[in-house]
């Protein structure tokens, strides 16, 4: 028995690890994603007020704060059984759909475009950003930057703080929309569904416009046939913000929709001795090892399996692309839906779809004349117990779960984390891009190992989701080990 | 000249706070004397973020926590950027969710922001950024004094120390 892992040299570097396991002949046996734990969470956290924890749970993540801080808000207001105004849950969710935008664009245009419009194979010094610009031109890297700063710059106005909002309170938001700074935010949205229509346009021309590429997509090295999840509003369209959690089932019948605080009666999670991660899977199917398939309890949580749970989107132009995603991919509509697009590299196709969704419902509500009425706070009467909050992070469904004493004095606090949904896929994402890539005498090229990673880079996993990075990298190094774990061969990208 | 003072790391990661306490207790110390151009912050970023938090700036300073298996914890040291490209010197963008700083700051450069033409860097070793916690391991926070001593030391002119 071989062993090759794909090693993050330091924890500045990054915090996932890829171990591939080779038999005698050479193919590979088994491979895992392995990422450290964080340790001491829901200690942290006892004892605290439940308020404060808004604030606590956005540092978890230097990723997606937001998306926590808006879980936690909600499971306040379950806590605190308190129904906030209706300006209220505007404002989270305009600063939600503000979050969605910079959110995928990076997600785009920083590591998924890479392999897409530099090609899998291209030399790493040039599969990043860089090499975006210089393929597509500068322009493209200025609208990036600009979609970025004109966001964040909205999460600041409308959250209090940048990057790590604060304005989040059980039953509200701490401050009404002033009707001059609404009218700036009307602007960025109206700049966020251009971008997002250019985006669309860019992914159809560079993409879809190659037939490598769409090989590449249709592949059954990245195609994975399991449950799909996501957040659906009354009418089982897609929703960030509010809603039930409706999952189907691969051919895209209905299996459960459920409110939110019902997580614990659907999913259950498995254990295996390798990692400190637990596996969620459905509880009613059970857990069958790492297997697609009807018979296996294991579903995804992503942007592609949001669009697949739902019937459709809740914006126009947003529809209209969604309808494109599936009619090119193939997918026929069976009692009204289209059936689920299983190719996981279609993941960044369903992201741009989110994108341009997200930028809609971000104008319509900055036009929302309900979006500046002063009311942004109900008062709190009831004594609390327990809440729970959900709302879909762009890795995946995120769930916060606070139990308090009748002080509001938090006594237990499980969180299930948007990627924690998709373990149990990127593990087979990663084996399965493995034993398709690497086989009898094959020799490990880069962009053959590059090809592995993108198996799981289509979830955007974040793991390692309490540290930020200074050099915010994870370069590979590979070591193949015979079974006594001796080194037969290393391989290390770049490294100088 | 506008210099900014960044501190970097999860305030609620045991020794990942080092950065964040840095760059708190340089504030205070500077708040006495607000006519000097310098701007503390705080933040748990990286890459493009980063990158997007220096423009605007002539000198950036950033205070960070560095994990090193050959170096004992609590340790100063005085990092350039090619420094920190030596330590982490691939090129190989596989971040899973964010680009390297060298990367966002090419960008920015090619985008023709302004960006600070001088970025040092301290970083204070560090052996605890897995356990949620509240306060560094002792031997991190008795680098503390040292590394807001440094700092000051770069901001502030030499009769001001």
């Amino acid at each position: 028995m071989k062993r090759i892992a794909i090693d993050p040299v330091t924890r500045l570097e990054g915090h996932g690890r890829i171990e591939i396991f080779l038999n005698d002949e050479g193919d590979v046996a088994n491979a895992y994603f392995i990422v450290p734990e964080l340790r001491g969470f829901e200690q942290f956290c006892v004892g605290r007020p439940a308020e404060e924890m808004p604030r606590i749970t956005d540092r978890i993540c230097g990723v997606c704060p937001e998306a926590h801080h808006m879980a936690s808000a909600k499971a306040l207001d379950d806590l605190f059984k308190v129904d906030p105004p209706p300006a209220a849950k505007k404002l989270r969710e305009l600063l939600y759909s503000a979050f969605y935008v910079a959110d995928h664009t990076t997600h785009f245009y920083a590591l998924a475009g890479p392999d897409f419009v530099m090609g899998p194979d291209a030399p790493p010094a040039e599969r990043n950003i860089l090499g975006v610009v210089r393929k597509v031109g500068l322009e493209i890297g200025k609208q990036v930057i600009d979609a970025r700063i004109r966001n964040h710059q909205v999460i600041k106005l409308l959250g209090g703080r940048g990057v790590h909002p604060v304005a989040a309170l059980p039953g509200g938001w701490s401050r009404p929309l002033a009707p001059a700074d609404r009218e700036g935010i009307e602007a960025v949205a109206r700049q966020n569904v251009d971008f997002a229509l250019f985006s669309l346009k860019l992914f159809e021309d560079l993409v879809l416009g190659n037939p490598q590429y769409v090989e590449l997509i249709l592949s059954d090295t990245f195609t994975h046939r399991t449950y799909s999840m996501g957040t659906v509003d009354a009418n089982n369209r897609v929703n960030f913000y509010d809603g039930m959690i409706r999952v189907v089932d691969p051919e895209g019948a209905e299996f459960v929709k459920y409110h939110p605080r019902e997580y614990a009666s659907h999913i259950a999670e498995h254990c295996e001795t390798w990692t400190y991660l637990k596996f969620p899977y459905l509880k009613a199917i059970g857990w069958k090892g790492l297997v697609d398939g009807k018979e296996s309890g294991v579903y995804c949580a992503t942007p592609l399996s949001r669009l697949n749970a739902a019937d459709g989107m809740a914006t126009p132009r947003a529809q209209e692309a969604y309808e494109k995603f599936y009619e090119t991919l193939g997918s026929t509509r069976v009692n009204g839906r289209y059936q689920p697009v299983h190719f996981r590299l279609a993941t960044h196709w369903a992201r741009l779809v989110e994108l341009l969704y997200a930028a809609e419902r971000m104008l319509e509500l900055a036009t929302d004349p309900q979006i500046t009425d002063p009311q942004v706070r109900a008062p709190i009467t009831a004594t609390p117990t327990e809440g729970v909050g959900s709302v879909e992070a762009p890795r995946g469904t995120l769930t916060h779960h606070y139990w308090t004493d009748e002080r509001g004095i938090l006594t237990r606090v499980n969180l299930i984390v948007g990627t924690t949904n998709n373990y149990a896929p990127i593990a087979m994402s990663v084996k399965k891009a493995a034993q398709g890539l690497i086989q009898k005498g094959t020799v490990i090229t880069e962009g053959l190992l590059n090809r592995i990673e993108m198996g799981f880079r289509a979830y955007d996993p974040c793991f390692g989701c309490a540290t930020h990075a200074l050099p915010g990298q994870m370069p590979l190094e590979v070591v193949i080990r015979d079974v006594h774990g001796a080194e037969v061969q290393r391989l290390s990208q770049g490294i100088g | 000249m506008r210099t900014l003072v960044l501190g970097l790391g999860n305030p609620i990661l045991t020794d990942d706070s080092v950065g964040v306490r840095v760059a708190e207790e340089v504030r205070a110390a500077l708040a006495p004397r607000p006519e000097t151009p310098v701007v503390v912050e705080t933040a748990s970023l990286g890459g493009l973020a980063l990158m997007e938090m220096l423009i605007g700036y002539d000198r950036a300073i950033l205070i960070d926590a560095l994990c090193r298996a050959d170096r004992a914890p609590g340790n100063l040291l005085r990092l350039s950027l090619r420094d920190i490209q030596a330590l982490s010197p691939t090129e190989r963008s596989v971040s899973p969710h964010d680009t390297s700083l060298g990367v966002a700051l090419d960008l920015g450069q090619q985008m023709g922001l302004p960006l600070p033409e001088e970025i040092v860097i301290y970083a204070i070793t560090v052996t605890d950024v897995l356990d949620f916690g509240d306060e560094p391991t002792p031997p991190v926070a008795a680098a503390i004094p040292a590394a807001v001593d440094a700092v000051l030391a770069e901001v502030l002119s030499p009769g001001e120390v």
